[in-house]
């Protein structure tokens, strides 16, 4: 789910960039305000690495298999530090990978990373709204919550960009039908990437709880 | 995980090679939002034989080009074969329900001739140099500390926990994971075991994580006038004086192509 370079006009690359741009100093605001924020950057440097290599996994469907995109989950694990990431594994990707772009990587940076701060803020909601639950239910709930939403944002975000800006000549109630039957045939992925995230955090909890302080 | 090394070609001599990354980076970045702009159809010839241009000037193998552009090319070839049928009024030729229309052809004409253009440029980049000294010379031109340190150290790191994550998976199918019978739909079991073998592949990368900050903060990261320690802080070798007119001339090919663009838009 990346956008490559040549598909959306320069206007676009360059807006994307800007939202880029104003998120990645948010995102270091925030980080430059923990008291030493450079004892978290092996770390979150690490994790960057591991969630770039872990992309690559499939969960296999049979008779097709599902790629996993894991931004709610690096929203989840990574806090602040997700947005970062996300824009260095991008880079990464169209470098050595060719995937995405050199001129798209600003849009594809806010396009994942902003729903990964948002799954980072609902994962947090677990400590208020949760206090009612069982605490693995509450973890393992607002987990799937970050995940789930986490692709699901992203995955709205790219199909409204593409559909909207591919000089394809559809007229606006055929472009708001096709955003809207692609949407809803990713719900079935929103559950899976939800469940794996819920999955892997219980196991983080259960054997490495200061993982998920992030 | 197919990673690709990117520093097989960076050692030659041409003119690209010898180009000072800073430069380099400008000019190569300049000329892609240029071929990004470019919506008139006069325009897809000239910024096509720029990118043939600079990429012979960098002396690269065509077998480069054609390996790397195979992946990315899948996207672009759907939309390629979706809109010439797609998208438009004038229909130019009709075989059936199926017709092959105008706007849509030039559609997807202008997308792939920008992608592989766009592309062709990126490989240039980092086809003539090393990934670290892209990093340093992206640093030089204002990247934020924590944002260059966190690229240096998950690269450094990305083959080591790459090769973890491949010996992870070889153990599981030793185990008989991905051998079971096969049964339509997802099953929870696999999703479990999934996410187990990236939850492991976390852990243990936090744990190194731990050993190589305490090796940095042995080494001094962290302290310094301003805590301005970064790593992989290097001069950048901006001798090159014909790299200059190497830049000049690029930066001009960009606004003469954003000049025509607008003034065909307008007109």
């Amino acid at each position: 789910m990346h956008i490559p370079d040549g598909l959306i006009p320069a206007q676009v690359c360059a807006a994307g960039y800007a939202i880029t741009g104003l998120t990645t100093w948010y995102s270091l605001r925030q980080i430059n305000r923990k008291p030493d924020p450079t004892a978290e950057i092996p770390k979150a440097s690490l994790l960057t690495a591991a969630f770039f290599v872990a992309s690559s996994i499939y969960v296999p469907v049979p008779p097709v298999s599902v790629h996993l995109i894991l931004n709610g989950l690096l929203g989840v694990v990574l806090g602040y530090f997700a947005f970062p990431a996300i824009l260095i594994g991008l880079f990464f990707q169209a470098l050595m990978l060719g995937h995405g772009g050199l001129t798209t990587l600003g849009v594809n940076a806010a396009m994942m990373g902003i729903p990964a701060l948002v799954a980072y803020h609902l994962f947090n909601l677990r400590q208020g709204l949760g206090q009612v639950l069982p605490d693995r239910v509450a973890l393992g709930g607002f987990a799937f919550l970050g995940g789930a939403v986490g692709l699901g944002l992203s995955t709205l975000i790219f199909l409204v960009l593409v559909i909207t800006t591919i000089p394809a000549g559809f007229d606006v109630d055929t472009e708001r039908q096709v955003v809207l039957t692609l949407s809803l045939a990713h719900v079935p992925l929103m559950a899976i990437e939800g469940a794996f995230t819920a999955m892997l955090v219980l196991f983080l909890h259960r054997v490495k709880p200061e993982l998920l302080e992030g | 995980m197919a990673l690709v090394s990117s520093d097989a070609y960076v050692q030659g001599t041409s003119m690209v090679h010898r180009w000072p990354p800073r430069l380099k980076l400008v000019g190569l970045g300049a000329l892609m939002f240029a071929f990004a702009m470019v919506q008139q159809m006069v325009l897809l010839l000239p910024i096509a034989a720029i990118a043939a241009g600079l990429y012979g000037l960098s002396g690269l193998p065509l077998s480069l080009l054609s390996h790397r552009l195979r992946y990315p090319g899948l996207f672009i070839a759907a939309v390629v074969v979706l809109l010439p049928f797609t998208s438009g009024d004038t229909v130019i030729a009709q075989w059936g329900w199926l017709a092959l229309r105008q706007e849509g052809l030039e559609a997807a004409g202008l997308i792939v001739v920008r992608f592989v253009s766009i592309l062709t440029l990126g490989f240039i980049l980092l086809g003539t140099t090393p990934f670290l000294t892209i990093i340093q010379a992206m640093r030089g031109l204002g990247l934020p500390k924590i944002l260059a340190d966190m690229t240096l150290l998950a690269y450094r790191y990305l083959y080591e926990i790459a090769e973890n994550l491949a010996t992870m998976q070889q153990s599981m199918a030793l185990r008989g994971f991905g051998h079971q019978p096969r049964r339509w739909g997802v099953s929870r079991r696999t999703v479990q075991q999934l996410a187990m073998l990236v939850g492991s592949l976390l852990l243990r990368s936090y744990e190194q994580s731990e050993r190589v900050y305490k090796a940095m903060r042995l080494r001094g990261y962290g302290y310094g006038p301003g805590n301005q320690a970064t790593l992989g802080r290097g001069n950048a070798n901006g001798q090159f004086r014909a790299g200059w007119g190497l830049t000049v001339g690029v930066l001009a090919m960009a606004v003469c192509i954003v000049a025509v663009e607008v003034a065909l838009s307008i007109g």
